[in-house]
């Protein structure tokens, strides 16, 4: 397999109502990702793009309907989904075109414009419950995530406040992004305050709503070299499914990202990945599922990451920075763009040109995860400078 | 890019799910030859039926037709009875279309052998809940079953 670089990163702002349709979202994400690293469309050999539930954007076999914002005309181009793993899921699918040989430039893509779901994207989730044993209690992801936080807690003595540092952590760092839908930092007592929606969880422990977009340009080594000098290499990626049938599962370990960052980890030669990440950018549509995925991703030791986060392990200027970029409680959540908007943040982290937001002492690792489908999927990928 | 509608402050992120049930086409789902045979138990004779694989040492609640770590088809079906304990639970506190309830609502995540049910609980304060509290199935009356997970109207403490 040859090696793959990202070359160039691109993001729209993250709001909650945007103008632009779908196409022109990818459009705009693609365009600056291609500007960022001075190739043209003509320069791409194909594309990989995403978008997670074809329900949200409205439009049925979105991929296709896609193509063209996604510079994919008269191109090889596939669609990968993975609900909301999607967005780094389509950097391990466009990594695959590259290193495979059959392509040495990849432009990915994602894309969610969660605004046009009426009344709201929520709704359209009750049917990926099973028709049979879920959906007729009308399940909705708050009460779901709301029965596997109190598990999380349960299991190791967290509190409501820990949960809450974590909002606040990645709300903070989001204030410095240029994308971020937010302008005002929040405390501990704003998350702890603000309204309970389903017991464990309260309106700010969830990350918003939003329209957006977000693209990197992919090469193959000989390309990327020619390209820039400072290339971020994809030195690992994993994957893994765990079951859609609830009932074997733990609820407080994430086995799916346990399995995914070890083959990352095993392909970028990571043995100890506490000690050797730099970086990372864990997802985190609720304020518990950063933790949850820093004990799988094997960055923390389970049931003892409070107290790393409370110790400031996990700050912008600590030992392992979580979220640097805000992540999705700090930046905004349109499904898709926002898994692939953290691999834009490790790629300008570690070129260093991350401005305010720029980790101190020139990290050389990091890790983007996100996770997504009936809360079953895991997509990592570790890059090095 | 143009923004139509933008909010500032995380707190006015308050949009949720105002009632979509679902999308306007309709399904008419089978319950597959796992889930008829599971139902009917519940129908007809107010049981909650588990498969156990042997191989892997799990017995699947709801039962199912195949062993998903092993591949094994499973066709042996045993009884696990109605009771089981709180694995997890969530106080839902608002209503689909984001106003308040009239009174908080307890989903739990029921542990009955390796399996889970999510359901709800009754007969309950939503202050009296544990993680680990013993339930057990409350059926609706025999006539009122229509082979559905409703046909359990909640699970109660023991």
């Amino acid at each position: 397999m040859r090696k793959v670089a990202i070359v160039g990163a691109g993001l729209t702002k993250f709001v909650r109502r945007a103008l632009e349709t779908p196409k022109e979202l990818s459009y705009e994400a693609a365009k600056t990702a291609l500007d960022s690293c001075g190739l043209r469309l003509e320069d791409i050999d194909c594309v990989a793009h995403g978008t997670a539930p074809d329900a949200f954007d409205g439009l049925h076999q979105n991929g296709e309907y896609m193509v063209d914002g996604c510079g994919g005309w008269n191109k090889p181009t596939m669609r990968v989904y993975v609900g909301g793993g999607t967005g780094v899921h389509a950097i391990v699918h466009g990594w695959h075109h590259v290193a495979s040989g059959m392509f040495d430039t990849c432009l990915v893509v994602c894309e969610e414009k969660m605004s046009s779901a009426m009344p709201h994207a929520q709704g359209f989730f009750l049917t990926i419950f099973d028709a049979l044993t879920e959906r007729e209690l009308e399940p909705n992801l708050l009460w779901i995530f709301a029965l596997e936080m109190n598990r999380y807690m349960n299991r190791y003595g967290y509190t409501k406040e820990d949960m809450a540092l974590v909002a606040v952590n990645n709300k903070k760092n989001g204030l410095k992004h240029p994308s971020s839908q937010f302008k005002d930092e929040v405390t501990v007592e704003d998350v702890l305050n603000s309204e309970i929606m389903a017991y464990p969880v309260s309106r700010l422990d969830v990350s918003p709503v939003s329209d957006g977009g977000a693209a990197v340009v992919l090469a193959a080594e000989s390309v990327a070299r020619r390209i820039t000098d400072k290339p971020v290499w994809i030195e690992g990626v994993g994957w893994s499914l765990d079951t859609a049938y609830w009932a074997t599962r733990d609820l407080y370990y994430p086995r799916y990202t346990d399995t995914a960052a070890r083959m990352a980890y095993e392909m970028a030669g990571i043995r100890e990945p506490a000690k050797q990440i730099n970086i990372a950018e864990p997802y985190d549509p609720f304020d518990y599922k950063a933790l949850h995925h820093m004990e799988g991703l094997q960055l923390s030791p389970r049931g003892k990451t409070v107290e790393l986060l409370r110790d400031g392990h996990f700050a912008r200027d600590g030992n392992l920075p979580m979220c640097p970029s805000g992540g999705l409680l700090g930046v905004g959540n349109p499904i898709a763009a926002a898994g692939t908007m953290k691999v834009a943040e490790l790629f300008w982290q570690l070129r260093g040109e991350a401005g305010e937001r720029q980790v101190p002492g020139n990290p050389r690792l990091g890790v983007a995860q996100s996770w997504g489908d009936l809360m079953q999927v895991s997509s990592v990928v570790v890059v090095g400078n | 890019m143009a923004i139509l509608e933008r909010i500032y402050r995380n707190i006015d992120n308050r949009y949720w799910n105002p009632g979509v049930k679902a999308f306007p086409v309709k399904n008419r789902y089978t319950a597959g030859v796992a889930g008829q045979r599971f139902f009917e138990e519940i129908k007809e004779n107010g049981k909650i039926y588990g498969t156990p694989c042997k191989n892997c040492g799990v017995t699947f609640v709801p039962a199912r037709m195949y062993c998903e770590r092993c591949f094994a088809r499973l066709d042996k079906w045993v009884d696990v009875g109605t009771e089981g304990t709180v694995f997890s639970f969530t106080v839902v506190h608002k209503t689909k279309s984001n106003e308040p309830k009239e009174s908080p609502s307890l989903i739990a995540a029921v542990k009955i052998a390796d399996g889970l049910l999510i359901h709800r609980l009754g007969k309950c304060p939503v202050d009296d809940v544990w993680i680990g509290m013993p339930v057990k199935a409350a059926f609706k009356p025999k006539k009122e079953r229509r082979g559905g997970i409703e046909d359990i109207k909640y699970f109660k403490p023991l």
